[in-house]
């Protein structure tokens, strides 16, 4: 029930059409940079996805985090703009149902990006390139992964989110958290698991070993997330 | 009321807002890898560039791509959320003030906040520029002259856009797109930098003259250069018309 509240109470903030024109955006990336210089990755001996995806990704996760951090915050800023968190709290629910309910619909809209961004991406390997059968499982394999270490960096910006009480504290967070992001040296395993840096991770150049140990941080990172969330909920309760 | 007067209101309002720590907090967090990784620039010989301008260059390249604008999208939000929260727009807009005044008064504090950020993020280079020279044992340290007029041509080169930021955030209502798109139309400003027509998109401005000053100083690698003709008239004439219609229609949500 409370997803289909979510779902309701994002109906007229422009939430939905501000993800569907995001995602197209990021998806318009790969087919405008193929357009305009293709001959650039022709000859490259590597397959068309990773190719795409190497020249592309960058700013396509860029575009799809700092969707990720504003939507969070638009989605609190929804509960705390009238007090309406108050009356939420007043109900006989787990004030945590709250944060859960809006990380389903985080998903449910990032699955959406993603899909548009997929589909950008077969259409330029299937435009540009030759398209071959394994282009799909090959899609399909990178978006997953995507997705998968996407979920950090969704909960983590509404943890944020649900502490701050002000939408421009919350967006100036996420938005230095982002930046921080992008300063961080690749190389370094360790530094990569911050959870805003983990979507600029690409499945196709990484090695099978590596992918699945980023997937393992990213899971616990988002367990870690949510318990932190829960204790925060808690502490906060004390002190009001 | 005197201009001077409602800036001094508009300050009050936001004193309250930690806005300062949000854009202190991002430019101590720019220097932190310069400092860490200050051993790269003793070896840059391929560029043709020296140590202590390749620190200076690297740094402001950061601020001057990413995170200048976002916190400016920031801080427009901060304005306008700060008077919507309450409907406290509707008691300013009661009062026997212009609203275009109202309007510019704003957006000053805005182009305040960002000469804030500027010069803080001018600070913490002499600061990490001192820390990187004692541990490298290499003057870091340029002349202030030199760096201050770097800074501020940035800001100078910023002012089109935050006029642009500050229009989207008066026209949109909706918060979600004025701060998307604000915040998406910096992305963009990579590709922009590379083509002929930059100066017609004034997100780019402060990143390319960063980049201008890049090739200057670095003898092997050669920029575009910043040419002021085409350029000055069509940022002033984008300033002027986005802060007109700023003006314009500032307040026309809540008066209908």
């Amino acid at each position: 029930m409370s997803f289909g509240l979510e779902c309701k109470k994002m109906k007229r903030t422009g939430f939905i059409s501000a993800f569907l024109c995001g995602g197209f955006l990021a998806a318009i990336v790969p087919i405008l940079n193929m357009a305009v210089r293709s001959e650039n990755y022709f000859g490259i001996d590597d397959s068309p996805v990773q190719i795409l995806m190497n020249a592309n990704w960058q700013m396509m996760a860029m575009l799809n985090l700092l969707l990720v951090v504003a939507g969070a915050c638009l989605m609190y800023h929804t509960e705390y703009a009238d007090n309406a968190i108050l009356k939420i709290s007043t109900l006989p629910i787990k004030e945590s149902r709250l944060f859960w309910s809006k990380v389903m619909l985080m998903i449910v809209m990032c699955i959406m990006i993603l899909i548009i961004e997929a589909a950008g991406i077969a259409f330029c390997s299937y435009h540009w390139f030759e398209m071959s059968a394994d282009v799909w499982m090959e899609v399909i394999k990178s978006f997953g992964y995507a997705l998968l270490l996407m979920l950090p960096a969704a909960l983590g910006s509404l943890l944020i989110a649900s502490v701050c009480k002000n939408m421009w504290v919350s967006l100036g967070i996420g938005v230095v958290c982002v930046f921080t992001a992008t300063l961080l040296p690749t190389e370094s395993f360790v530094l990569s698991l911050f959870p805003f840096a983990l979507p600029f991770q690409i499945f196709v150049e990484t090695i099978e070993n590596t992918a699945v140990s980023f997937m393992i941080a990213a899971g616990m990172e988002v367990l870690f997330i949510g318990i932190s969330e829960s204790i925060c909920l808690k502490v906060r309760r004390l002190f009001k | 009321m005197s201009f001077i007067s409602l800036m001094g209101i508009e300050l009050k309002k936001i004193r309250r807002s930690k806005i300062l720590f949000i854009l202190a907090a991002a430019t101590v967090i720019l220097w932190l890898p310069s400092i860490f990784n200050a051993d790269v620039n003793l070896r840059m010989q391929a560029e043709g560039i020296s140590p202590e301008n390749n620190f200076l260059i690297q740094g402001f390249l950061g601020m001057a791509w990413f995170m200048f604008p976002a916190s400016m999208v920031v801080s427009t939000v901060l304005l306008n959320m700060t008077e919507r929260s309450n409907k406290g727009i509707l008691k300013m807009l009661s009062l026997p003030v212009r609203t275009t005044k109202l309007c510019l008064a704003k957006f000053v504090v805005l182009l305040i906040l960002g000469f804030l950020q500027i010069l803080m993020m001018t600070g913490m280079y002499f600061i990490s520029a001192e820390i990187v020279s004692q541990t490298q044992n290499y003057d870091f340290v340029l002349k202030p002259l030199v760096v201050f007029k770097e800074a501020g041509f940035i800001f100078a080169a910023a002012i089109p856009m935050l006029a642009f930021f500050w229009l989207l955030s008066v026209c949109i209502q909706t918060p979600i797109f004025s701060i998307g798109l604000g915040l998406a139309s910096i992305v963009p400003s990579v590709l922009m930098i590379n083509t002929k027509v930059w100066f017609v998109y004034p997100m780019s401005y402060s990143f390319f003259v960063v980049t201008a000053e890049y090739g200057k100083m670095a003898s092997k690698l050669s920029t575009e250069q910043v040419e002021f003709i085409p350029w000055i008239p069509i940022a002033v004439g984008i300033t002027i018309v986005c802060l007109f219609i700023s003006c314009h229609r500032f307040g026309q949500a809540e008066r209908r």
